[in-house]
Parts: C-alpha cells; sequence; structure tokens
C-alpha cells in the first residue's frame, strides 16, 4: 500500500511540475498552451545537450552537477517560453480563443518536429543515470535519487506559491489574471508579465524534463505528449488557475493512476483516471481548489 | 441554388475518377483487362509503409536501406522482365491513421507491390486498401495473427507470426523451469497477441497479463502490479522504448528473476535505455537477424559498404521481401495483380535468409523461424536456435 501511495506521489510530482505551467498561463490570458508538453521535452534535450558539452561526469559527483545542468535548463527553457510567447501567442492576443488555441497545437508540432530535424527521430539515453539502490521505508521501496528529485520539485512549488502570494510580480500576476485592461490603467506593463509568467512556467517545466531524464534515461521528441495531457488533466482536477489546486491536482492525479492500476489493472488505469476527470468537470467543474467563478469575470 | 455547386463537384468527380481510370491503364499494365500482349512500360513500383516518424522511426532505415540494396541489386541485372524496380517509401509513422493515409497516397502513385509494414497495428488498416487496388503485399516484419485472419488473398507474411512467437516463447519458459510467468503489453495489435497466446499456451503458469500504456516513462504501477504475484520469469511483447525502461524499473524495483522481450523490442537501444546493468542477461524471442545469420557475411559487406552502417532488425526480411516480389512478378510474367498472388501461392523453395520458402494455405511461413537471444555485453546475442 505505502509502495502505491510512493508511485504515486513520485509521480504525481513531474505531472504537478508541468501543469503548473498550464495552469498559470491559464490563469493569466486564458490560453491551453498545448505547446506546454513539449517545453518539457525541450528542458529534457536541453540538458542533455549541456552534459554532452560537459563531457563525462564521474557518478559521485551526478548529483551536484546534475543540479547545475537544471538550473541553466531552467533558464534556458524559460527563454524559449517566452519567445514562444513573443511569436506564437502575443500576436493573437485579442483573438478570438479558437485561433489562440489552433496556435498553441500548431507551436506543439512545430516543437516536436523542430526537434526531430535536430536531434533525430531515434531516442536519446541521458549519459548520467540516476540509479542507487533501495531502501525500504514503511514498506515501500525508493531511492536516496527519488527523494531528491521529489524535494527539488517540493522546492520549485513553494518557491513558485512565494513568489505568486508574496511579492508585486505576484501581485500583478493575480491583478492580470482578475482583469488584464483594468491592469494596465493601474500601471502594470501587462506584456511584461505575461512574458514573465511564460518565462517561469516553462522553466518549470523544462526542470521537469531534465529530472525525468535523469531519473528515468530515455529522452524522445515525442515525450512531451502525453504528459502535457496528463498535466492538462492534473490542472483541471485541481482547478485551473489555482497554484496550491494545480499542485494537489499533480499530486492526486498520480496517486489514480496508481491506484487504478492496482485495483483494475494496467489496461484499466487511463480509464480510471480519466473518467475521474470526467466526473470532477460535472460535479465540480472549478476543480479541487478552484476560484469561484464569478472572481474570474 | 444549392444543386449547382453538388452538381459541378460530382461531375469533378467523375472528371478525376476518370483521369485516374486512364492513368491507371496508360501507366499501369493490368489489373483491369487483358493487356498482356501490350508491352509494359516504366518502372515497376514497390511500394514501402515503413515508420520514418514516431516513437518507432529508428527501425524505418534499417527495412528501406536493405530493400533499396535488393532493388539495386536486381537492375545492376537488369531489372525484372527489362524493367527497371523502383522503390516508392512512405511514412505510416506505426500509426493506424498516418498509415490509411500513407497506403492510399502509395495506390495513387500506382505502386505495384506493396513490400513495407512493420508495426502491425498500423499494417492492419491498410490491408483493404492494397486490396481494392489490387496489389499483393508482402509484409516484411508486421506479424500479428489479426493480420492473416480475415483470409485476404493478397496478403503474405514472410515473418514468423505472433502464434509461433508465442510457441517460441513457451519453449524457453519450459527449458528454463520458469514456474510463475508474468505477461506484459501495451494493448497494441502485435503485441497484445503475442502475450494473449502465450498466456493460453503456458496455462496456469501465467499468472498475470498486464497491459501497459506505450509511450510513457514511468511504469512504476504496473511493475508493482506484476511483482505482487512473484513471477520467476517477466515477458514483455511490445516494443523498445518502453522495453528497456521497464527492464530497468524492473531491476530497480528488487526483480531478481528473468526477463524476456518479443521481436519488437529487438534493438541496440534497448540495451541503452535499460543500461547495462538491467540489460544483461534479458532474453529476446527473434527471427534471423543480421547478426545471427549464418552465411551472411557477403551481404552484410554489401549493406555497410553502402549505407556506412550496421544493417538492424529487419534488414534482412525487407531485402528478402523485395528480392520476393522480383521473383513473384517474373513468374507472373507482369505486374497483374491477381497473376502475382498466383505466382506467390506457388513459389517453393524460394531462397531467403530463413530458409527455402513455401506458405502455408494461410500466406504464413511454415516455420517461424524463432531464435532465443540473450544481451551480452550490451548487445544480442544467439543464446539458442530452438531448432
Amino acid at each position: 500500500m505505502t509502495q502505491l501511495v510512493w508511485n504515486g506521489l513520485f509521480v504525481g510530482s513531474f505531472y504537478a511540475l508541468v501543469a503548473l505551467g498550464y495552469s498559470m498561463v491559464y490563469g493569466i490570458i486564458k490560453l491551453l498552451n498545448f505547446a506546454h508538453g513539449d517545453l518539457y521535452m525541450l528542458g529534457a534535450f536541453t540538458g542533455f545537450a549541456i552534459l554532452g558539452a560537459a563531457g563525462g561526469v564521474s557518478s559521485s559527483a551526478a548529483l551536484p552537477v546534475l543540479l547545475g545542468v537544471l538550473l541553466a535548463t531552467m533558464v534556458i527553457t524559460g527563454l524559449a517560453g517566452v519567445v514562444l510567447e513573443r511569436v506564437a501567442y502575443r500576436p493573437l492576443r485579442g483573438a478570438p480563443r479558437l485561433s489562440l488555441l489552433i496556435t498553441a497545437v500548431g507551436a506543439s508540432f512545430a516543437l516536436e518536429y523542430g526537434m526531430r530535424v535536430v536531434a533525430g527521430a531515434d531516442p536519446r539515453v541521458y549519459p548520467v543515470r540516476l540509479g542507487g539502490t533501495a531502501l525500504e521505508v514503511f514498506g515501500a521501496r525508493l531511492t536516496v535519487q527519488q527523494l531528491a528529485l521529489v524535494a527539488v520539485a517540493v522546492v520549485l512549488m513553494a518557491g513558485l506559491n512565494l513568489l505568486v502570494t508574496r511579492t508585486r510580480e505576484g501581485r500583478a500576476m493575480r491583478a492580470i489574471a482578475l482583469d488584464p485592461r483594468t491592469s494596465a490603467l493601474m500601471g502594470i506593463d501587462v506584456n511584461a508579465v505575461i512574458s514573465r509568467t511564460f518565462f517561469l512556467g516553462s522553466a518549470l517545466a523544462g526542470a521537469a524534463g531534465v529530472m525525468a531524464g535523469a531519473y528515468y534515461g530515455k529522452i524522445d521528441f515525442l515525450m512531451g505528449f502525453l504528459i502535457g495531457l496528463k498535466a492538462f488533466t492534473a490542472a483541471v482536477i485541481g482547478g485551473i488557475g489555482n497554484i496550491p489546486g494545480t499542485m494537489l491536482g499533480g499530486l492526486l492525479l498520480g496517486l489514480l493512476e496508481s491506484f487504478g492500476t492496482f485495483w483494475l489493472g494496467g489496461e484499466w488505469r487511463d480509464v480510471f483516471a480519466f473518467g475521474v476527470l470526467i466526473v470532477f468537470l460535472t460535479v465540480r467543474p472549478t476543480g479541487l481548489l478552484g476560484e469561484r467563478v464569478t472572481e474570474r469575470v | 441554388m444549392r444543386a449547382t455547386p453538388l452538381k459541378s463537384l460530382a461531375s469533378l468527380t467523375f472528371a478525376v475518377l476518370a483521369l485516374a481510370g486512364c492513368s491507371q491503364g496508360l501507366l499501369g499494365d493490368g489489373g483491369t483487362g487483358d493487356q498482356s500482349s501490350a508491352p509494359a512500360q516504366g518502372p515497376i513500383v514497390l511500394g514501402m509503409l515503413i515508420p520514418q516518424s514516431g516513437s518507432e522511426a529508428a527501425i524505418g532505415p534499417y527495412m528501406s536501406n536493405a530493400a533499396q540494396l535488393a532493388i539495386d541489386e536486381i537492375n545492376a541485372k537488369g531489372g525484372v522482365l527489362g524493367r527497371k524496380l523502383e522503390l516508392k517509401t512512405a511514412d505510416d509513422a506505426c500509426d493506424p491513421q498516418s498509415a490509411s493515409a500513407a497506403a492510399n497516397k502509395l495506390v495513387t502513385e500506382g505502386v505495384h507491390v506493396s513490400v513495407g509494414g512493420y508495426c502491425s497495428g498500423a499494417t492492419l488498416p491498410t490491408l483493404p486498401i492494397f486490396g481494392r487496388a489490387n496489389i499483393p503485399m508482402i509484409i516484411p516484419a508486421a506479424n500479428s495473427q489479426e493480420l492473416v485472419d480475415q483470409k485476404l488473398k493478397h496478403v503474405f507474411l514472410i515473418n514468423g507470426t505472433g502464434s509461433q512467437q508465442a510457441a517460441a516463447a513457451q519453449k524457453w519458459v519450459d527449458k528454463q523451469g520458469a514456474e510463475s510467468v508474468a505477461l506484459m503489453h501495451d494493448n497494441t495489435s502485435y503485441s497484445k497477441d503475442i502475450a494473449v497466446r502465450a498466456q493460453n499456451l503456458l496455462g496456469d503458469k501465467a499468472v498475470i497479463v498486464e497491459a501497459v500504456t506505450p509511450k510513457e516513462s514511468d511504469y512504476s504501477a504496473n511493475i508493482t502490479n506484476v511483482l505482487a504475484k512473484k513471477p520467476d520469469f517477466v515477458y514483455w511483447t511490445g516494443y523498445f522504448q518502453e522495453g528497456g525502461l521497464i527492464a530497468r524499473q524492473l531491476r530497480q524495483a528488487g526483480y531478481k528473476g528473468s526477463i524476456m522481450v518479443a521481436d519488437g523490442a529487438v534493438s541496440p537501444k534497448l540495451a541503452e535505455i535499460a543500461g547495462d546493468e538491467a540489460a544483461e542477461g534479458v532474453y529476446a524471442t527473434m527471427t534471423q537477424t543480421p547478426e545471427t545469420l549464418q552465411g551472411a557475411e557477403n551481404w552484410i559487406a554489401a549493406y555497410k559498404k553502402k549505407y556506412n552502417a550496421d544493417p538492424g532488425p529487419y534488414s534482412n526480411q525487407s531485402y528478402d521481401a523485395v528480392r520476393l516480389a522480383a521473383e513473384a512478378i517474373t513468374k507472373a510474367g507482369g505486374t497483374d495483380g491477381a497473376k502475382v498472388i498466383a505466382a506467390l501461392e506457388a513459389v517453393d523453395g524460394f531462397p531467403m535468409f530463413s530458409g527455402p520458402l513455401k506458405f502455408t494455405p494461410e500466406h504464413t511461413l511454415a516455420n517461424g523461424g524463432f531464435q532465443i537471444l540473450v544481451v551480452k555485453d550490451g548487445a544480442f546475442a544467439l543464446q539458442d536456435p530452438l531448432a
């Protein structure tokens, strides 16, 4: 049982990290950024390239080196997110939502198949792997590396939450989420804040990409598709636009999958997890911690 | 008001159809009427559906390169019936929808014989498309039983089938003395077919059949399920990307028993993804690969010389598919679909890498030729020919 909980929490922390970017972007400009999963893929490949350029890394220094790579990757994918917003989404500000949605799908394909041109269709394998021997904790097998990854995810999420709730920058984001036009009238540079929101969300996705690459080892140009879908689901379960809710949603989706597999078998897992999503949307369309709808309008 | 655009659309459709009909009559040399007296013009086109994008994209070049090698050799000897052979490839992305579109594209490009098909799930929907166009299919790699269950006259498999592979797996399980076997598949046509057949053959020994979602990274939930049944043998019947991850995660979860994978997972990448430690000793059920072929050194050297790379999984079968197509067209005296099919059915003792060829009434190989490979020092090597 503890093993199931641990499996779910571990996968869920990846979902949560990726889901945050989805949620923030949706919260602030009501855009479902379907290219977000591909920024996760971009992060994985960026980390791969940096590690490759750095040459051989001894396994004892793996963790500190990876942390450095993680930070560098976050900056690069964050900037990629800013460019993506500038090129693909900003020209469409004020356009119908459907046009934005289609642009996002297009951006997703452009990133995926652009990466295929650059890196090839073959899956790549990370030069540094976080393997490690398993420890038994309350009957669950887990490794120190897994704990470290979860800790990194928690730190990143907590940092983001502080930033959004306690800083001027965060206040500006929340103000734009409520009403972009009035925010502009109050002297907030709306475009700049939106750019920085994309930076943060994309950096988190990039971090998740490096962590997945280092832990699972295999990366390929389509790796962002499925996790993008899962992250979207997690964001909806938790309440899209709401940061603590999104984190909760990610963890919950991980747990749902883990227990769904256990109770019903692997072939029913997605039926179970996405069935829960449908129930959620019917019963509570705003998600677990979603804001009241009146606040958005 | 409404009738006008509809009418014009209808007439346009007719025009296109008539044009298509014409082009087939002029460029093609049969299919509809008896045109054996008219001299055939232009090259004979072989169509090949392979994954060039998507998760299985790594396999595509192994197959198309080998097919091109065979075509170049045949053309160097003067071609078939005085006509050159030409290869047209199309990307099926290992995806049923892309495969249907790609098959339609090949049909409109006027291919005469299809020599492609890697992913069974993607090949399945192309069967009626080629069938309607009266194009014989020699399928080099895809081998789900579902491909032949429909008993389509134009479909020929030159790779061992799912049931033959499952039988080979059961043989090896018994030889190893394994008592409880966990079967894992990815819910695609090819993969599930082998797993279910193996389950039927193994009976009580099969303790669990676990389906996973392909293209994910984390299979810990599935692995927890599998290990709860305490198996001493795990058989993964999907493709290599997931296979590598599953082998690694099984070992990380403390599993000590044997791991075996099916032919879709036989790729040098499997060991790379799993990591050397986890991959070592992983078995595989596989038909002949370039590495395990006896007496194929010249062929491998020719391939290397042309492409500056080693041949890989299904290179040999693709090479044979082209040679077999050329043989059948020669025997049929043209590219008329029905005659080529008859010629394929009549083939007896045609030399292939897998041995002399004669199709069963089902249009499959009488002997699947599955062997057991094992990962040694990061590469698949022959363990047991199971002869």
